[in-house]
């Protein structure tokens, strides 16, 4: 027998984290609608997702390594092992803006943990980030390293760390889009500021030393150098980075966690 | 005293009947903030909060005011009530999508709300995907919905447009799956917020059937609806809220009968 009691206090984080797990099954249906409804009646279906990205990265090699010179060999490879880290991290913060919106008549008519659409959202563009990691993988084993790396073991624990960040920032993104619609506005801005703040098309060891501090505050140029690291250069990266960003992602993941769970009740009235 | 000893230790939660209720309410009041805070944007905040100067007289408004009642196990029970009058916020209470401001609500069992049908419905799958997914977030175990699968296909007729995308169907058909995948998931206590006016006369009737069905095998059921007739059919108690309070609560006829005579 199933004995539920509300009342105005919230739910502990706990208690939430619980209610999730009752409603994992929830959870997988969402990702499988989401990347249904993405590629159904679509030919050519995945291509696209890597199309896109592809021409970017296309243009970004042939800007960087005969226009402005960026000094790395095999920039092409450099570019691929950064870019659909930051192009996950882009669309999944997006996502945030207007999941609520979307979805208000679930919100509004359905009682349960609504971070699962945020899970959701996240979970269906991971399934894709790895579908596009195993290609570039490959394509890095076979033309830049000829052979495989053992970095690429600790691509795992790296890809952990990068759905932490991208769905601890997304939370408060979504939560705050609730009530101020110029998120959904302002946050492009701040991504298109992002992307030249962060390794993506030129490597972190370019930054100048004075500056580094500052600028591995975001959070984004430390993943994509743990990524430079094991995808690019093919070796471990140093073990601080590498424990520093764990407990980074996890502190952001609980905060914005906590910030979510903190005004999540009242979603159901306002959207 | 040997009497103080026969009388058992009287707890604040368990009232004086033996059975669990299926659903309390215990001095429940919802309270909306109407501010329009709603649409608020940078601009406002910033006057609000930097400038601190008021930008609009926030509003509150009590839909439900400190509300009790109690439905047992079995009983199957209608909210009536003038438009308003905080029908729908007490089921969106009791089904957990509202938090009380205060009160407490408590329920035994598992429960299904169908406040909106189809609420989780995607336009772009098909029948036999967005059943899946409506049982999903009704919070029906994947392997339940294979047990109840054939029986939600055969009451919605809809099987030769399984694999039709739903921005196909038409709204009576798209209002039949919904509703059937509701009633087939036989929830120990059932809401029903004003969905029983769906599909043709066929269709509503044979709902009735199994909404008669479902209370005779012991389901409890809460209904809201402004059909009279129907609720009288399927009800034995009700209760009447007045702007958001407890007008009356009694047997179905009596309620209605004072309801029809017009505001307390």
């Amino acid at each position: 027998m199933v004995t539920l009691v509300h009342s105005q206090r919230p739910p502990s984080p706990l208690a939430r984290l619980r209610e999730v797990w009752r409603y994992r099954e929830l959870l997988d249906s969402f990702i499988v609608r989401n990347l249904k409804v993405k590629y159904q009646r679509s030919l050519l279906g995945f291509v696209w997702t890597l199309v896109n990205p592809l021409l970017t990265v296309t243009i970004l090699v042939v800007v960087f390594s005969h226009v402005v010179r960026i000094p790395v060999p095999n920039y092409w490879a450099f570019l691929l092992s950064g870019y659909f880290v930051w192009n996950f991290m882009l669309q999944t913060l997006n996502t945030g803006t207007y999941i609520f919106a979307e979805h208000s008549r679930l919100t509004r008519s359905v009682a349960f943990p609504s971070e699962i659409l945020v899970f959701g959202a996240a979970g269906s563009r991971l399934l894709e980030f790895v579908a596009e990691i195993s290609f570039i993988l490959i394509a890095l084993a076979v033309f830049h390293h000829h052979t495989v790396p053992v970095s690429f073991a600790l691509l795992p624990l790296l890809i952990v760390i990068q759905l932490l960040i991208a769905v601890g920032l997304a939370l408060p993104i979504a939560t705050l889009s609730v009530f101020y619609y110029d998120v959904y506005h302002a946050l492009p801005i701040a991504l298109t500021t992002l992307f030249y703040l962060s390794p993506v098309f030129y490597p972190a060891t370019m930054v100048p030393a004075a500056a580094r501090d500052v600028y591995f505050l975001n959070p984004i140029a430390g993943l994509l150098t743990l990524y430079h690291d094991v995808l690019y250069q093919g070796q471990m990266p140093p073990l601080p980075l590498l424990l520093a960003m764990s407990v980074a992602a996890l502190t952001i993941f609980a905060i914005g966690y906590a910030t979510f769970n903190r005004y999540a009740a009242v979603f159901a009235e306002i959207v | 005293m040997p009497l103080s000893i026969a009388t058992p230790p009287s707890s604040p939660k368990s009232s004086d009947r033996a059975v669990a209720p299926a659903v309390e309410l215990r001095g429940v009041s919802k309270r909306f903030y109407f501010y329009e805070h709603r649409t608020s944007t940078l601009r406002e905040w910033f006057i609000r909060r930097v400038l601190r100067r008021p930008l609009h007289v926030g509003r509150t408004e009590f839909t439900l005011h400190d509300v009790d009642f109690r439905v047992d196990p079995g009983e199957s029970v209608a909210l009536i009530g003038a438009n308003g009058s905080g029908k729908s916020t007490a089921l969106r209470l009791i089904a957990g999508i509202y938090r009380p401001s205060s009160g407490t609500i408590e329920t035994h069992g598992r429960i299904t709300a169908v406040i909106e049908l189809g609420a989780g419905f995607h336009p772009e799958l098909t029948g036999a995907e967005n059943i899946a997914l409506y049982a999903a977030v009704l919070g029906l175990p994947r392997r339940e919905l294979a047990a109840r699968y054939d029986e939600i296909v055969e009451f919605a007729a809809i099987r030769d447009f399984l694999d039709t995308p739903l921005k196909y169907y038409s709204s009576g058909m798209e209002a039949r799956l919904a509703f059937s995948v509701a009633v087939c998931l036989r929830p120990e206590i059932l809401l029903l917020d004003e969905v029983l006016a769906v599909g043709d006369q066929t269709f509503r009737t044979r709902c009735l059937e199994r909404l008669r069905q479902y209370h005779i095998e012991g389901g409890t059921l809460l209904l809201v609806s402004h059909e009279l007739h129907q609720l009288r059919e399927l009800c034995t108690r009700a209760i009447w809220l007045d702007r958001g309070r407890l007008a009356m609560d009694g047997p179905i006829d009596h309620v209605l009968e004072a309801y029809r005579a017009g505001p307390r």
